[in-house]
Order: C-alpha cells, then structure tokens, then sequence
C-alpha cells in the first residue's frame, strides 16, 4: 500500500510504528482536515485489540480506537462518558472518531478527554519496547502536545467501574450541534456517611490542557455540607485564579464568566 | 491498491491510500453524487454509508475501508427504501438546491435502520451533520417523518 | 386555496435526490485544465513584484495581460478588476490564477509564488472610510418641522454585521473556446450578467459568447455577481490555453473571498407627538468593501425601505455606500432591507418602550394601509393584510400574554417572545424594469406539442421550474409533463433578466402566463409554434424618478409578520429558540410547498444571521473563521418546528394572483429575535448578530446592577 499500512494486530501496528516513518490513524477526523498528501498513515482502525470495551476486575478499559458511537452503543460506559460522546460533532464524524484520537490529538477542547479527566481515568501507552499505565493528567506537555514516544500507541483508557454517578456534564458551543467546545465543564461528587469523599471537577477549552486542579478539590474532601459551605468562598476563589483562558475569538472573559457561573451553579445544586 | 465493496461490487483503487474516499468516489469511480461542499468534514454532503453506518468521506482515507462496504447514493437509489424516501421527499417538497440531498438521503437511510419510528428530536441529531441552507430543515424533517410512516415494515 | 397553489412534485426532483443532476464540478472534458485563483494576501497595497517560479510543462499563469478586452468585470459599473492591476484592495483580491492538468501541482505552484507589495494603509470601519460609492438621500413632508413640534425626540444607532451565503454548493465556472467562440457554464443565478462580463473582458462580439447556467447549488444572492467575475477570469484561461478550465472553489476560499451581505450602521431619530410618531430621520451607512458590484442598488432598496411598513408622514432619509478595504459586499436575500427593518423595528420596540406602551399595538398604530401614500410618495395600491396576519400569528403564539409573563422572570432560564413586522418591495427598484432589464419571454411548441419554456431565469433550488411550468401549462390546459423547461443557455433563451428581487414569477412569470395565453389562442396542434412576449410596465404604477426617489418604488409588496421564542440559560448566555413563525403575504402561492420551503428557509436564515453568524476579520482584514466549524450556521438541530403559513391575498397584476416571496422571509426573523431576547433580559439591544458572547455581557451587566 502506497502512503500507508494496515494494521491487523497490535503486535503488527508496534511493529510498523517502530521501523517506520508513520502517522497513527485512528479515525481520521483530525488528520483528515488538515490533509496532507505526503503523509504515510499507519492505520490503526481494524486492530481488534483497540475496539474492544471490557470490564476487568478495577476498571472499565476502552480500547482507544473505539468510535464515539461504539461509546455511546456500549453497555459498559458510564453515563457521563456516553453524554459526552453524543455531543461530538454529529453522527458521520461520531461513527468515525475514536476516543484514542480525541485524548492524542491533544486537544484542550476534545470532550471525551475532558471525562477521562474528571474521572482520573488512566491511559495504558504501549510500545514494542513495553507498556506504562499513567494517569491522564500525566500525559500532556501543552496543547498538541503530549508525552506520547514516536514508537508508542495508546492501545487503551482505564475508567474506574463506580463512582461516576452523580455527574453534572456541559457543552457550550456555538450551536446545539457540529461545533467544538467554547466552554466545557464536568465535575463529580460524592458523599459518604454525611462527608465529601470525592470531588472532581474539569474544565475544557480554557487553556492549553484541559483545567483538572486536585489539590483546589481536596479543599472540600472530609466536609460535611456546611463545613464546605464555609470554604466555598475559597474554594471559587481559587478556581477564580487557576482559570485563565486565552483570548482567541472567544472572549477570555466570557469562557472565564461560564466556567465560574457552571462551578457556582454546580456548589449550589449540592446545597454548597 | 485497495479493495472494498463499492455499492455491492468489488472494486480496486489504485489512489493512494491517505486519498480522501470522496476524492476516490467521484475521480476514480465517477460517481457525483457524492458531493463536496466543505472537504473538512463539517457539512455531510459528501456522506456515504460505510460498513453500515453514516461517514462522511471527506474524512476518510482510502487506505482505512480495506474489505469495507461503502454505499453511495448511486447505489442507494436501486432499493425499495430509496423510493419510500424519494415519494417523502418529493410529496413535501423537501429538495431545494438539492446539494445537500445525496448526503441527506443516506443520513435519512441510517436514522430509520436504527429506528425505524424516530421521534423529531431523533430525526433532528441524525441529519445534524447534514448542513442545508435552503430548506431550514422543516420539510426535510417531515420527510423522514412520513417515510417513517409510509415505509412500515421495510426498516 | 387556488388550484394552482396546490403542491405538486417538482421538476428537478427526481434528478437531484437521485444524485444524477450535474452540478459545475461534476463535469470533466477531454484536456480540461484546473485553475486556482492567487489572492491578495495584503488588505491594501501596491503590487511591486511578482515572482513566478519556473512552471512545469503544461502550467500556466493567467493574469491581467491574458485579458484581450478590458480588464475590468462589469456588474453595474465596471470598477472590479478581472485580475489586480497596480494595487490590491482586499485579502483575496484575486491576482493571478494558475492553470494546468493536476489540481494538486497548481496548488503547489501557488504556493511557491512570490508576491511583493508595498503596503498602503488600510480602511476597515466603515464610520471613517473616506471613498464614498454612493451617497443618496431623499425626504417626505417636513421633518423639521416634526422635530420643532415634537413631544420628544428619540435617537438611537444600530448595527448589523456581514452575512455569509454558505450556500452548499461553492462557487464554480468551467470556460472553454468552441469554433471560435467562448462557452461558460456553471453555477449563476443571472447567465445574460455573465454574458455581459465575459464579452467586455474578452472583447468579443456578443454573438460569440454563450452562457449555460449548471444546475446551481443555491444562490441566495451570493451568485448574483460573483460568477461574473469568476467568469472572467476562468474565460481569460481557457483563451489563453486554449482548454476547457474549470475554476471550483474550495469552502475556505468561498468564504473568505466571495460576496457578503452589507455590514451596516444606521442612526433613527425619531420626533413624537401625542405618542404618535410624526417624524423620522434616518441616516444609514453600507459597508461596501473594496467593491462597488451592487452597492448602489443595495443602498436604494435599503434607504426605500428604512421606514418600513409604517406610515410616517415626515421623513428624512439620507444614506452612502462607502469603500473598504474588505471583501466586497453584494446581493443577499433581501438586498439593504434587512439591515434598515431591522434597525427600524428595533427603533419602534425602544420607543414604544419608552412612552410606556406595548411595542406590537405601538407598531400597529403607525401601519400603513390601501391607498397610503409609501416613503418615496408614491402609494400603497393594493390592500395590506398586516391587521389579518397579526391575529393569525396572535392566535398561534399567544404573543401578548406571553410577552408580558416574560417581562418578569428569575432563575437560570429565561424566556422572552419578539415580534416583527416586515415587507419586501416586489422586483426591481424604480422603473428599471421597463427602462433597463427589458424582460422578454419565449414559449416554444414543438410539432409534437410539447411546450418548452425560454426564459434567462435560472433555479438555484428556489423552484422556479416548476413555477413556470405550472403557470404555462394551467394557462394552456394543458398537463404540467407536457411542460419542459431546462437550465438556461443563452444560445436558446432570451434575456428575461436576471433571477433576483423576488421578480421572477412577479414579472417574468407574468409574461409567460401572457405568452402561454397567446399560445393558446393560436394553438396548432402538431405544428411548431414560438410566441415572445415582452415587457410593458402596469399602468397604475406612479413612475419612479431615481434622482428624487420619488413615485412608486415598487408596483406592490409582500407582507410578512414573524415571531420568534427564546430561552436564555443564564449561566451559559445559550439562547435556545423554542419557537419560531411566520405569516406571509405573497399574493397567491404558485405551489404551497414551495412557498412553505422559501419562507421556512428564509426565516432559518435571518434567525442565523441574528443569533450565531458572524464574520470575524482580524487587525490586518482577513477573515479568520473562513470555514463551516467557525462560522456556525444553524443546523437541524438548533431549529423547532418552524410554523409558516400564508394568507391568500391575490395581486391582480401577478400571474394567478402571485407576487414576490423569495426575500420576504428574511427580514424578520432578526427583529423578532432580538426582540424576543429583550423581553428575556429586560434591556433594549440594538445589533446583530448578537451571539452568546453579547448576551453574556447583558447578564454581568444586569448582575452587577442587582
Ligand atoms: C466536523 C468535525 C467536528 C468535530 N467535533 C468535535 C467535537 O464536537 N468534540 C471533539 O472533542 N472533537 C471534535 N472533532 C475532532 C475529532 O473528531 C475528535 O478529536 C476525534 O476524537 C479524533 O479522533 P480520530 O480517531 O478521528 O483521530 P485521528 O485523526 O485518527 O487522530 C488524531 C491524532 O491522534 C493520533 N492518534 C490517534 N490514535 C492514536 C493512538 N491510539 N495512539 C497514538 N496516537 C494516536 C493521530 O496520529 C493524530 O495525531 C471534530 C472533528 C471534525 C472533523
Ligand atoms: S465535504 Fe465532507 S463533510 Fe463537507
Ligand atoms: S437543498 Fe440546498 S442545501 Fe439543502
């Protein structure tokens, strides 16, 4: 094949990856726009062992190649995950885009890395050489860029089987559908015996990464209701200050207002 | 080179394989009807049903169908389903410009595969990556309603 | 309902769902060359150098020398380059094209060319340009006086923004010299406009250029003039390479470098007494571009109908078209009324606001109505539904009782509900019709009786085939199948005019159901037979001096009353439309369905053009978001159920009762949208588009008072 290969196993696609000068394509929608006719692709779309979605006994794992649509088809993933795919594009790009290219396009905008953000997910990056399982948030260095070897695949995303329950999920984009995210926010939380026990939040499309600062989060772990209600004050402002969008052709300000107003609105609905 | 099923017969291209299939569809195979109307994947008029669901080709590299089906409108046209849409199209009449049409037959075609009674909402998302600026959508919307209706049994 | 508006299927149906209907970039000829346009990268400069790599065999470089005749496209004037001559006057102002067998090598070619330019300074805000196209102004009574009497004196500006076309099919031309003569076929809503351009570029006798108009890919006023200059260009190619060329634009040029709707900034003074409008002057600046193409016409319509379907006995309207170093602007859907209507609803919501009425009875107090005199003096001759309309479109939206529950609201969602009132002049401006266009129509039997339709008119997906071919064949008795009509080629079809101003069934078809009537008169069966018909101007019509802008500007109107719903997510500024209607006067619709599709197209248009579509240029006058992800027009998922219906109100000048319906449905669609999200946010805005982000600023604003 002329200006490409075709991968039938992973063995197969490390191999081809690690001898020659290629392109890993997943689904194609973000190559494709940016066509350029002198690239080789190494095409990862019929490697079984990326398509598969399973549970082992941790995880949920999602092979990299699996479509939006396969996400929002499957049984297994979690409810945020789904209603993240489905405001994708539209269905000819759902059917086509693959979760692996929506986290290594690196992206600060991609809407299914901003769930596996909020839920700590973990990327399993294989390489003729190995595998390292690494948490999500390990693996970007900055928009387009991530920690990804030349000679390295993401083969699959490890979502924890529970705890993702009490989401709250939004898109903004400049239309209801067919339109990347101007703003995106997802956060989670969960109380056990009357205490926060997790609090996760992401933003999307505010930065060069995706916006997931634990350590403002832990703010709120071990309260009660009315205990976080008493740092609530600082806990915005803390988020006040770690959200910075550039200006592009979206205001910063306007992103800045509703990812504050989405997280207030989120505190409040908690009775925070 | 690479072969697919191209509506129902094996063919062998011999572009290379990080060609856009619409470039392979209309150059190689002369079939225009599927159009271009943005060659970056946001306006669905170069759709076609790939291994049974909708994609539009702008966006896919040849080298990536191997042994795949594709369906065009060419080939879409021949079935009894086509001339339930094609009678709902026609009695509201859903075809203005008609540049939009190819893709948004072959997006009516999945929205009804899937569920053959779709609620609006539902036919709404299907043809959400079909862009048509002539219509504002309406009649096209009933369209697929009516097909729904007329073609019981055959999706 | 007429017999004749009953819906049938239509002509060009089964070719395109079919996917068989040929579009311009579906036709490949023996040795045909691809061209590609090499475009100004500098909004304003003086060309000092222009570097040509050397060219592969088979390539070529067309530019301004390869134009036998003049240089120059002409629309209206003639001021629009085939190819740059010193200077460059907008990003994209096309330079050079190349030309050769593999798209790909041009490309690259293109790329390798090198352009020197010394830059000039630039004029982008259309407030302190200092060419001026064109400057017209004209008055009604004494509106000094008005202001001297009056109550109060409201003043307020307004701005709209530039409007992209997106029709789905980009523009594209394929030239190509036959037995010494010049064919041009392609994607064009007036072929004899293109006719005209190519035979001045080239310097030819008219008999040796033929235009064929391709089944077009929507038109919507954006393939009014612009395939004059493409043609231009792609016919100074094939001359010179003696090949068929084929020019197809790809999105990201067709947004960047084609025609625009007009930009606009418009400043209403308004003079009450006893709550009573007596007065209003109006001065309106059109942001032309580099450009003139059709500015002057544009600006006409626009100051004509500034006052809109109001009767304000003083008025003083005064209006230019200025140069800027931006894309030009052109014909749109509606041609300037959509800017001054919605400047002028606006105007009235505000006003009414402010002397404590109601915005819609306020509106209602100052409607026009039969024997009226209009803006330019002339009269309003035939009756006007408006009264009809809004208790239709009452009835179906609740609109009063709603708008007033929305006045007070809380919470993270809030609703709001406007209301437009809107017309569109039906035709051409003025006597053009009669002193310049000079329509003439053909019906030609053949020997086997069936009728073939000749006109210059041209479907771009709007319908006019089966319009016309249902108006002859009613006329003639005769089945619709028996009724043929193709797409225009001007070897075969006379100069009817060009497919635009909402005039094709209003003048054109009326023709034809004269010539068809004839036809039937001296109907032979199997013998061929040919009538003409041409163009004489209604007797009641009040002439229209241009200079004065007086008399009848338009022999009648169409009538439109929109309303819209909106719900407003506050912590987002998302803005949802829950509902969106509109009531239409076109007289009688020649076919319902294809009526229901202009105005339901038309209205998702103009809410388009309200709520999300904007042309984003950078400091140095490029467009930045030159492609469908970043300027967003609707899709199906951002519409409800657009509920259109229309009124039966026959024209007796119109044929079955028609008159214009292609524009009608833009206009008020952005009022009655921006209307609608006053109601939600409780303040008076006065732009458009206003987008998510210009919400947003609404709501800091509001917090910050609360
Ligand atoms: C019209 C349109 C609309 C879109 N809308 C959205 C939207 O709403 N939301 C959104 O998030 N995105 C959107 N996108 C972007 C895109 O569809 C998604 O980011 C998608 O997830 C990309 O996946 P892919 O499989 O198609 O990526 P590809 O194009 O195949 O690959 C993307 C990048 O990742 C690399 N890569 C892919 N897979 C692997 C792997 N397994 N290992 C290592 N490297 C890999 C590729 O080399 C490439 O650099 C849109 C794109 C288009 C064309
Ligand atoms: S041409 Fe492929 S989506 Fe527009
Ligand atoms: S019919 Fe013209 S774009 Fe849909």
């Amino acid at each position: 094949m002329v200006n490409g290969y075709q991968a039938r196993s992973l063995q197969e696609a490390l191999d081809i990856l690690s001898s020659e000068a290629v392109i890993p394509y997943s689904g194609g929608t973000d190559l494709m726009k940016k066509a350029n006719g002198n690239a080789t692709y190494l095409f990862l779309n019929k490697v079984p062992e990326m398509k598969n979605i399973r549970e082992d006994r941790k995880y949920i794992r999602i092979g990299a190649g699996c479509t939006f649509t396969e996400i929002i088809e499957s049984e297994l993933t979690p409810a945020i995950l789904k209603e993240a795919a489905a405001l994708v594009a539209a269905p000819a790009i759902r059917n086509l885009g693959t979760v692996g290219g929506n986290i290594c396009n690196g992206s600060p905008k991609a809407d299914c890395a901003l769930i596996f953000f909020v839920t700590d997910s973990k990327l399993r990056l294989v390489s003729k050489k190995g595998e390292r399982v690494i948490p999500i948030s390990e693996f970007y260095l900055g928009r387009n860029h991530t920690i990804l070897q030349k000679d390295e695949l993401l083969v699959e995303i490890f979502m924890n089987k529970t705890g993702f329950e009490n989401y709250c999920y939004k898109k903004v984009g400049a239309r209801k559908a067919l339109t990347m995210s101007r703003v995106s926010f997802a956060a989670i939380l969960n109380m056990a015996d009357g205490k926060i026990t997790q609090c996760m939040i992401a933003f999307g499309a505010v930065g060069e990464v995706i916006l997931r600062r634990k350590e403002i989060d832990d703010m709120l772990i071990g309260r009660t209701i009315p205990e976080a209600r008493a740092v609530k004050e600082n806990y915005l402002a803390a988020y006040e200050q770690a959200i910075n969008p550039v200006q592009g052709r979206i205001s910063a300000e306007y992103k800045k207002t509703v990812c504050m107003n989405l997280l207030g609105d989120f505190l409040d609905s908690k009775g925070i | 080179m690479i072969s697919f099923m191209l509506n129902g017969t094996k063919v062998v291209s011999t572009a290379r394989a990080n060609e856009p299939l619409l470039n392979v569809l209309r150059n190689e195979f002369h079939l225009s009807g599927v159009k271009c109307g943005c060659n970056e994947g946001e306006c669905g008029a170069c759709a076609v049903i790939l291994d049974g669901r909708l994609a539009n080709s702008c966006m896919v590299a040849l080298g990536s169908i191997q042994g795949s089906k594709v369906i065009t409108i060419e080939g879409y046209r021949t079935t009894e389903r086509f001339t339930v849409l094609d009678m709902a199209y026609a009695s509201v009449g859903a075809v203005q410009c008609g540049f939009c049409i190819p893709g948004m037959i072959l997006a009516s075609e999945c929205i009804l595969a899937k569920n053959p009674n779709p609620t609006r909402a539902e036919i709404q998302a299907g043809i959400s990556g079909n862009l048509c600026r002539c219509t504002g959508y309406n009649a096209i919307v009933a369209a697929i309603g009516i097909a729904a209706k007329e073609g019981q049994g055959l999706w | 309902m007429e017999t004749i508006s009953k819906a049938i299927k239509k002509k060009d149906h089964d070719s395109k769902i079919s996917g068989q209907a040929l579009y311009a970039d579906d036709y490949v000829m023996n040795g045909m060359l691809y061209g590609r346009l090499l475009g100004s990268s500098k909004a304003r400069a003086r060309i000092t150098a222009i570097i040509i790599p050397d060219l592969p065999e088979g390539y070529l470089v067309v530019d301004k020398y390869d134009v036998p005749g003049t240089n120059r496209v002409q629309i209206i004037q003639d001021d629009t380059p085939v190819f740059a001559e010193e200077t460059v006057e907008f990003v994209g102002d096309p330079i050079l094209m190349v030309v050769g067998p593999e798209y790909n090598k041009v490309e690259s070619i293109l790329e390798n060319i090198v352009v020197l330019y010394e830059e000039l300074v630039p004029t982008f805000n259309m407030r302190k340009a200092d060419t001026v196209f064109f400057d017209y102004h004209y008055a009604k009574g004494d509106f000094d006086k008005a202001q001297d009497e009056a109550d109060h004196i409201f003043e307020e500006t307004f701005q709209t923004g530039h409007q992209e076309h997106a029709y789905l099919e980009t523009q594209g031309i394929i030239a190509y010299p036959h037995a010494g003569r010049m064919v041009i076929r392609g994607s064009m809503q007036c072929p004899y406009y293109v006719h005209t351009a190519v035979t001045k570029a080239l310097g030819y006798d008219a008999r040796n250029v033929q235009v064929i108009q391709e089944t077009t890919g929507g038109g919507f006023g954006g393939k009014e003039d612009f395939p004059s200059i493409l043609a231009c260009q792609t016919a100074a190619a094939a001359l010179k390479t003696n090949r068929p060329v084929k020019v197809i634009f790809n999105r990201r040029e067709d947004m960047a470098f084609t025609s625009k709707r007009h930009p606009s900034v418009c400043t209403y003074k308004v003079a009450v007494k006893d709550n009573m409008i007596t007065g209003m002057g109006i001065d309106l600046i059109l942001n032309g571009g580099a450009y003139t193409t059709h500015s002057s016409v544009v600006l006409q319509r626009a100051l004509i109908s500034s006052s809109g379907v109001y009767k304000i006995d003083n008025l003083r309207v005064a209006g230019r078209a200025v140069k800027t170093n931006m894309v030009p602007s052109g014909a749109y859907r509606g041609f300037g009324s959509p800017q001054t209507i919605f400047a002028l609803e606006m105007m009235m919501d505000h006003v009414a606001r402010k002397l404590g009425t109601e915005s819609l009875e306020f509106k209602e107090k100052h409607m026009v109505k039969q024997g009226d005199t209009t803006a330019t003096s002339g009269k309003h001759h035939f009756h006007v539904p408006l009264p009809e309309m809004i208790q239709r479109i009452n009835e179906l939206t609740d609109y009063p009782a709603k708008r007033k529950r929305y006045s007070r609201q809380s919470g993270r969602y809030r609703r709001g509900m406007g209301l437009a009132l809107s017309f569109h002049g039906c035709g051409f401006t003025g006597s053009a019709e009669g002193e310049h266009i000079k329509p003439v129509v053909r019906i030609r039997k053949a020997a086997d009786d069936q009728v073939e339709i000749l006109t210059g008119n041209t479907d771009m997906g709007q319908g006019l085939k089966t319009t016309f071919c249902k108006i002859v064949g009613e006329t003639l008795g005769i089945p619709f199948e028996q009724v043929l009509i193709e797409n225009p080629d001007t070897d075969r079809v006379p100069d009817s005019g060009p497919t635009v101003a909402s005039r094709s069934i209003m003048i054109v078809g009326s023709l034809l159901q004269q010539a068809a009537e004839k036809l039937r008169q001296i109907w032979q069966t199997g013998e061929e037979q040919i009538v003409e018909e041409h163009y004489v101007e209604p007797k009641f019509i009040i002439p229209f001096d241009l200079e004065r802008f007086r008399g009848d500007a338009y022999p009648t109107y169409s009538w439109a009353v929109n309303a819209v719903e909106v719900e407003i997510d506050t912590l987002t500024a998302e803005t949802r439309i829950l509902g969106a209607w509109g009531i239409y006067d076109v007289g009688v619709p020649i076919d319902l369905n294809i009526i229901q599709g202009q105005m339901q197209g038309g209205l998702l248009q103009g809410i388009g053009y309200a709520a999300m579509e904007k042309i984003d240029y950078n400091a140095q006058g490029i467009i930045r978001n030159n492609n469908f992800s970043d300027y967003s027009i609707p899709t199906a998922m951002d519409v409800p159920n657009l509920v259109t219906e229309v009124i039966n109100n026959p024209y007796t000048h119109g044929p079955y009762g028609a008159k214009g319906a292609g524009e009608l449905s833009f206009a008020g669609a952005a009022p009655a949208y921006v209307e609608a999200l006053e109601n939600a946010l409780g303040v008076d805005l006065n732009k458009v588009p206003f987008t998510m982000e210009d919400t947003m600023g609404v709501l800091r604003e509001v917090h910050h008072h609360d």
